[in-house]
């Protein structure tokens, strides 16, 4: 029938050379509309507006309509082509091998064909036997990046363990980055060879509670001297790209945590630095926080513990005297990797109170960071931090998952 | 933080005992220096508290360790009270404001003891100084100075002397172009009309803070007997504390510290000033933030191990009087954890706590894993690279127009300077860098860039993007259209493609991915000019999503 009017989607094109049609209309000129209008649209030729057809751009040739006539004539066509058709049910494909294979009785064939599965014929067919230890062709499977997977697991590992997770922009301001972590202005990591800053004089803006820890810095809060020298909000409200993954943690105790809570981040941060084979300018920070009235000295020793136990598999820890201007007391914590030996696992710390209490939380808040790219370098089997971002596809093809 | 280097030799005679080498981190610890590493008879520690300039030297660190050991509370020192005066000029107010000064006798320096003051007095000035512009410090032989000294100020070129380690004559404008520290420290006198400068009475220029001291007077050696220290910076609070720390050290090993009068044309001020600090701390809170039953006898020895003595005691409140030279101590927290030092974080038994919090990944990020099984499925290797990247990269080499980026002002190379505010140049890099590795290659990253955006808080704006290529001699626009169909049927997007000229693709196999309401993508067959300009030999072809957009436009209880 196609043969003699031709395909449904060029007789729709033909129709539509004279104007644009309604549905209505199109119907009544195109039988089969339907398939009219899905070969048409997935050939770009057509374009349905609001009910209305429109011709996008007329073909000057139909490939399968001359196919269709070529075969009708007994000439070969391409095998492209062929599957278009038989899909769309306009030929049959018929093997001249459902033929001969009446010739295979009592023989060895190399391929068990549907036809000796239709016919019956396997039953009095040899199938070839192969040397079945031969490998077939290469194949790359995809996966997960080996240290995105790693972080995955790791962020899984800290979900299991109650806690939830955290984020905030790339950008910040070091009002978020160091002032609302009572980190002091003149603080010798907020300076030129330790924090990358945005070019430019653009600044961002304070928040509310910026006047409280202003505040804080200057005089204190009751307790507490405070730093005391004269805040400038000018420095606040410069922008840096985070520089340490505390920059969530405040975020998150100044819009009102929940109590009890556990926090984390994994945080890309940015810092200069010479770049070698321990050093990035651009690396993730594992770290959190956990709030509640009951907090103790002794329950952030248990944190550092159990982070030893559930992350490193470390059964051998050190808890030595730390510093980090926003918590006090501080402690940093080295484990036994059962292969490593002693690495620096994390610190962690109480927030000092001058940072809590003008970010309106009254509660102890612990806080701890993980320095997990070493265990991720050597879980990965690498000797040098930029491996961890890859760029080598022939390894990761070949990396096994576990 | 400071990183000291110190003399395992000199240490011990400080401590007055042999130090067995496997308890050396440990002591360390307790003045709260790690060992970084021990080379013969060198340490070289790194000093972790960046608020205690008191332990960034071998003295401090002796000190440090025996109180912890020996408990002998409050270290106290006395200054006598000397002759010397310094004479301030008002004119320093515009430049240099303030100064604080001592004066040292009975000096008996050794190489170890030298270069431990000389050491000091760099990382207090730079870690505590702000890189000498808060804290500047000077050292001299007194034996060389005809006091009353004066701190005035002079022309740039008004004056010339020889300075440290130098033989001829220069003006102080020279130095700062052509001496060492003078280049170094020359900007902080940049714009200056008159430069400080200590003077004495016989007209001999000591130095010129916070750059260089002259090569007569402004030179210590194991021959010095005494010497005159100064301060000079814009605080008077930390150029005391800074004071109090060089002068104590070398106090420590023997040499009596003496008073100098400070004068300036309102008031006189006498330096150093050694008397204890008071501080007030409530042992309820300290038993309810360490969770150890410490009671007031065991408190009060922990507190002088800490180096500090108790004054008074009302109940749980208790006064104490703590070292001149410390000013870390703001809030009562500061004097817990020394207690908590001086009882030992090893003797504390660790009791995780048991709270009934409920995990959750963030929902971007249960979405993004998502996106990722599907393109796993689909076959795509994942890769990952840097959020910085340099502008060639992300336009140049792409055919793309320049569009605005958060661009860093101090990079530390041009390779990392700006931010990505798309994810396909990432991909086409990852390619050009595996040229060499069989094909196809089919790969995909998932990650964020960052677009300006004035209207935020930071002024910046992170987007998730899904970038996805495939490389193959056979591949073309087709395919990818494919795998971008097969993403966004299964994530359960509708989508439309609306050919566009996107530079990037060639002409007439470019399209962007739009959905009802946004533009949420490109997809398209790289052009040869991108192939070629990354040095790509085999056809690419590519989509980038928007996978922020998809993202927000889910209902709120999906994936929460």
């Amino acid at each position: 029938m196609y043969l003699e009017k031709g395909l449904p989607e060029i007789r729709l094109v033909e129709a539509l050379k004279r104007g644009p049609l309604t549905l209505k209309q199109a119907s009544r000129l195109v039988p089969e509309l339907d398939i009219a209008l899905q070969w048409g649209k997935k050939r770009n030729w057509v374009r349905i507006e609001r009910g209305t057809i429109m011709l996008l751009s007329a073909p000057e040739q139909f490939p399968e309509a001359e196919a269709l006539e070529m075969i009708s004539k007994g000439e070969a066509v391409s095998d492209e082509l062929t599957k278009i058709l038989a899909q769309r049910n306009l030929v049959e494909i018929e093997t001249a091998f459902a033929e001969e294979s009446k010739h295979l009785e009592g023989k060895t064939v190399s391929k068990l064909t549907p036809e000796l599965l239709s016919s019956g014929l396997w039953r009095r067919v040899k199938i070839r036997p192969y040397d079945v230890r031969l490998l077939g062709a290469k194949l790359y499977p995809g996966k997960l990046q080996p240290y995105n997977q790693f972080l995955s697991e790791l962020r899984r590992r800290l979900i299991e363990l109650g806690f939830r997770e955290m984020k905030g922009p790339t950008i910040e301001t070091e009002f978020w980055n160091y002032d609302a972590l009572y980190q002091p202005q003149g603080h010798p990591a907020r300076n030129w060879f330790s924090t990358f800053y945005i070019k430019g004089s653009e600044h961002g803006s304070l928040p509310a509670v910026s006047t409280r820890v202003r505040v804080a810095h200057e005089r204190g809060i009751p307790g507490s001297t405070g730093w005391r020298y004269k805040w400038d909000p000018r420095k606040a409200m410069r922008l840096v790209p985070r520089a340490q993954g505390t920059a969530l943690s405040a975020r998150t105790l100044a819009e009102g945590p929940l109590i009890p809570g556990k926090y984390f981040a994994i945080a890309r941060c940015y810092r200069p630095d010479v770049v070698d084979a321990t050093h990035s300018i651009e690396f993730n920070q594992v770290e959190g926080i956990v709030v509640d009235d009951s907090l103790t000295f002794r329950n952030l020793l248990g944190i550092l513990e159990m982070f030893a136990r559930e992350v490193a598999r470390a059964d051998e820890i050190r808890f030595i005297p730390d510093y980090y201007p926003f918590t006090e007391p501080s402690v940093q914590m080295s484990a036994k990797h059962p292969e490593m030996g002693w690495m620096e696992l994390g610190g962690a710390g109480i927030f000092r109170e001058e940072l809590t209490k003008p970010l309106g939380v009254d509660v102890p808040v612990i806080a701890w960071g993980l320095g997990t790219d070493r265990l991720a370098m050597f879980k990965l089997g690498m000797t040098d931090i930029r491996e961890l971002f890859t760029r080598d596809l022939d390894w990761m093809r070949q990396k096994a998952v576990v | 933080m400071p990183s000291i280097e110190v003399s395992l030799r000199d240490l011990e005679r400080l401590l007055r005992r042999r130090i067995p080498p496997d308890e050396l981190w440990k002591l360390a610890a307790t003045a709260k220096c790690e060992v970084d590493n021990i080379d013969g008879d060198t340490m070289k520690v790194d000093a972790k508290d960046t608020n205690r300039p008191d332990l960034w030297s071998a003295e401090g660190m002796a000190r440090e360790i025996r109180l912890r050991h020996s408990s002998p509370g409050l270290p106290t020192y006395r200054a006598f009270k000397s002759r010397i005066e310094v004479l301030v000029d008002g004119s320093v107010s515009a430049v240099r404001p303030y100064t604080a000064c001592a004066i040292v006798t009975d000096l008996h320096l050794d190489q170890a003891a030298l270069s431990q003051m000389i050491q000091l007095q760099e990382k207090v000035a730079s870690n505590f100084g702000g890189g000498r512009r808060d804290v500047a410090i000077g050292v001299y032989d007194l034996g060389r100075i005809s006091p009353p000294i004066r701190y005035t100020t002079v022309d740039p070129e008004g004056v010339k002397f020889v300075p440290l380690d130098f033989e001829e004559e220069m003006t102080p404008r020279e130095i700062l172009v052509e001496h060492p520290k003078g280049k170094e420290f020359g900007h902080l006198l940049a714009g200056a009309k008159r430069y400080p400068m200590f003077v004495d009475s016989a007209g001999e220029v000591m130095s010129v803070p916070p750059i260089i001291n002259s090569n007569f007077s402004g030179k210590v050696t194991e021959e010095t007997r005494s010497a005159f220290i100064e301060c000079s910076g814009f605080h008077p609070d930390r150029l005391s504390t800074a004071l109090n720390v060089v002068s104590t050290a070398l106090a420590e090993r023997g040499a009596r510290v003496g008073q100098v009068k400070v004068r300036y044309s309102h008031k006189t001020i006498i330096t150093p000033d050694f008397r204890p600090r008071r501080a007030k701390l409530d042992l309820s809170h300290f038993r309810r933030i360490s969770d150890l039953p410490i009671g007031p006898t065991q408190a009060r020895d922990l507190l002088r191990r800490s180096g500090y003595n108790v004054l008074s005691r009302k109940a749980d409140i208790v006064t104490v009087h703590y070292p001149a030279y410390r000013q870390d101590i703001m809030h009562e927290r500061d004097i817990f954890e020394d207690m908590l030092i001086s009882h030992g974080y090893d003797r504390i038994q660790p009791q995780p706590p048991k709270l009934p919090t409920v995990g959750a990944s963030s929902r971007i990020e249960r979405f993004s894993s998502l996106v990722e099984g599907v393109m796993i499925g689909l076959g795509f290797q994942q890769i990952l690279s840097y959020t910085l990247t340099d502008k060639s990269s992300l336009f140049a080499k792409m055919n793309s127009e320049e569009q605005p980026v958060m661009e860093l002002e101090n990079p530390v190379s041009s390779n990392w300077s700006v931010f990505r505010n798309w994810l396909l140049p990432c991909v086409v890099e990852f390619l050009s860098a595996n040229t060499h590795v069989d094909y196809p290659q089919d790969v995909f990253e998932l990650g964020d860039v960052v677009i300006p955006d004035d209207t935020q808080e930071t002024r910046a704006t992170d987007r998730r993007k899904l970038a996805c290529a495939t490389a193959s001699a056979e591949a073309g626009y087709q395919d990818i259209v494919s795998v971008l169909d097969a993403t966004m049927s299964n994530l359960g997007f509708a989508y439309d493609l609306k050919p566009s000229v996107h530079p990037t693709f060639i002409r007439g196999r470019g399209a962007d991915i739009v959905t009802k309401e946004d533009l949420i993508g490109v997809v398209g067959e790289i052009s040869p000019q991108v192939l070629e300009n990354w040095k790509i030999e085999v056809p690419v072809s590519a989509f980038e999503v928007d996978v922020t957009t998809l993202f927000g436009s889910l209902p709120e209880t999906e994936l929460s």
